[in-house]
């Protein structure tokens, strides 16, 4: 496994996003994921927030227009996540705070889909939310914020750390 | 930019929180005496684009005080002492700008501004006006020394707030940096979720939603911008020198006061409000929505390329 890990690692593609000095290679990448950030976990935190009852003259039939573009956030960040992984694969998949992450993006993702049966209720706006749909939707807010939390603290604790003034 | 020329923008621009913030009050008292909503909204419109400008205005301080430190004359405890007492006033303006925001978007909401809002807003712009004078004040001892009272230019910074303490604390504690980063980041998407919905739907998608449904939303994605502006000026406050000449964050300020301006025309412009469900938005109102998201994507953008075009972590 390490050394399939290790292979990834010194590919050649992932020496040129971890090496080139290219504002293409790795800010491009970060940046990527951080955009596919706002609208993976900005989008479904606005949502979670609506089924908790903030604006509820918003009606849900209307707003599930706008899950197509949660969902492109989210591939946006399967991608270029992978892409980061790659860079260093082997320090990683030993992390922590890398699988706390994941697993905190897991049960996300696992919610929005549960949800997909609200928004398929033809009459989702004639019934309110049962108690089971808005802890399902608190539940989802607080993921996403560990998925940050833990994404962010990657980049300061845990191997693989980079030295770091301030 | 040059630190000469950031210096100059910081003479320019701390006229707003003083000279123009005192214009703003004065429109207030009137607005109240007159009972006048026109003038009550014209006073927060002010407050609220004085409370953007302050934040370039703070930052660019830091430069100025860069380029006069080791001139003869200037006394460094008395620019540390000026920096003390503009981001106590810096604090307080943030506040004053929130709670205008929010009067205008209730007054947006109801055609009422509430009681206890304007009340608010009354005592601290006061407040506000009577520190940023102070700051202003003590600014302008450093190049005035006619008018340093006497003794006080090398004693050291007595505020109650201290950038130096900020520093202190952000440096020995070892949770605060990322704390403030992750909360940085949370903001960031609280914003970016309030941006894309409110103008996704002005650009036809999920069009079946009232303008004024989702104008509902707007307090979180202000909410958002706040913990922003928060966290990064506690982020300046504690590593100035690699953020003072940053050109990934001039441009990144820049845009955000375009950005933090065109929230007014979610706020308080009738054209987004008449925006019924089902309707299509104006052309000019489809613009405006565009030009949000790319400006606050731009804005991601150039904050991820602090580190890699300007030098920052």
């Amino acid at each position: 496994m390490m050394n399939f890990l290790d292979t990834l690692e010194q590919s050649g593609f992932s020496t040129w996003v971890r090496e080139s000095n290219s504002l293409l290679a790795y800010p491009s990448v970060l940046f990527l994921h951080t955009v596919g950030m706002g609208f993976v976990a900005g989008i479904s935190a606005l949502i979670d927030l609506r089924l908790l009852g903030c604006a509820s003259e918003v009606r849900l039939a209307d707003i599930k227009k706008v899950l197509p573009f949660m969902w492109a956030g989210f591939w946006v960040n399967l991608v270029t996540g992978i892409v980061l992984f790659m860079l260093d694969a082997t320090t990683k998949s030993v992390s922590p705070v890398f699988w706390t992450k994941l697993v905190f993006i897991g049960l996300a993702v696992a919610m929005a889909l549960n949800q997909r049966k609200i928004f398929d209720d033809p009459l989702v706006d004639k019934r309110p939310i049962d108690m089971n749909g808005k802890l399902i939707a608190f539940a989802s807010i607080l993921c996403w914020m560990g998925a940050i939390t833990a994404g962010r603290l990657l980049a300061y604790v845990g191997p693989g750390v980079v030295s770091q003034g301030g | 930019m040059s630190l000469a020329n950031l210096a100059h923008l910081h003479l320019l621009l701390n006229h707003f929180p003083t000279v123009g913030f005192s214009v703003g009050l004065g429109l207030y008292l009137i607005a109240l005496i007159r009972k006048s909503d026109d003038l009550k909204r014209a006073s927060l419109v002010i407050f609220l684009g004085i409370g953007l400008l302050t934040i370039p205005t703070f930052m660019t301080g830091k430069a100025a005080q860069a380029a006069v430190v080791g001139q003869e004359g200037v006394s460094e405890t008395l620019t540390a002492t000026h920096e003390d007492a503009a981001l106590l006033a810096f604090l307080f303006m943030t506040v004053t700008g929130v709670l205008s925001w929010l009067g205008l978007w209730q007054y947006r909401r109801t055609s009422h501004i509430p009681g206890w809002n304007m009340t608010a807003i009354l005592l601290i712009s006061l407040i506000t006006f009577g520190l940023m004078a102070r700051a202003a004040n003590i600014g302008g001892e450093i190049r005035h020394p006619e008018i340093q009272a006497a003794g006080d230019a090398t004693a050291p910074s007595a505020e109650l707030l201290k950038a130096s303490s900020v520093q202190g604390f952000v440096n020995t504690t070892n949770w605060a940096w990322p704390t403030m980063e992750t909360l940085h980041f949370i903001g960031l998407t609280m914003l970016m979720g309030v941006v894309l919905i409110v103008n996704l739907r002005m650009l036809g998608v999920a069009k079946n939603i009232s303008f004024s449904a989702v104008h509902r939303l707007l307090p979180w994605g202000v909410l958002g911008f706040v913990i922003n502006v928060v966290t990064g000026i506690i982020f300046f406050v504690t590593v100035p020198d690699q953020y003072t000449q940053n050109i990934a964050l001039e441009y990144k300020m820049a845009l955000t006061m375009i950005a933090g301006a065109n929230v007014l025309y979610f706020t308080v412009f009738d054209e987004a409000w008449a925006v019924e469900g089902g309707m299509d938005a104006p052309v000019s109102g489809k613009f405006m929505a565009g030009l949000t998201i790319l400006l606050w994507i731009g804005i991601i953008w150039l904050g991820r390329m602090m580190p890699f075009i300007g030098g920052s972590f």
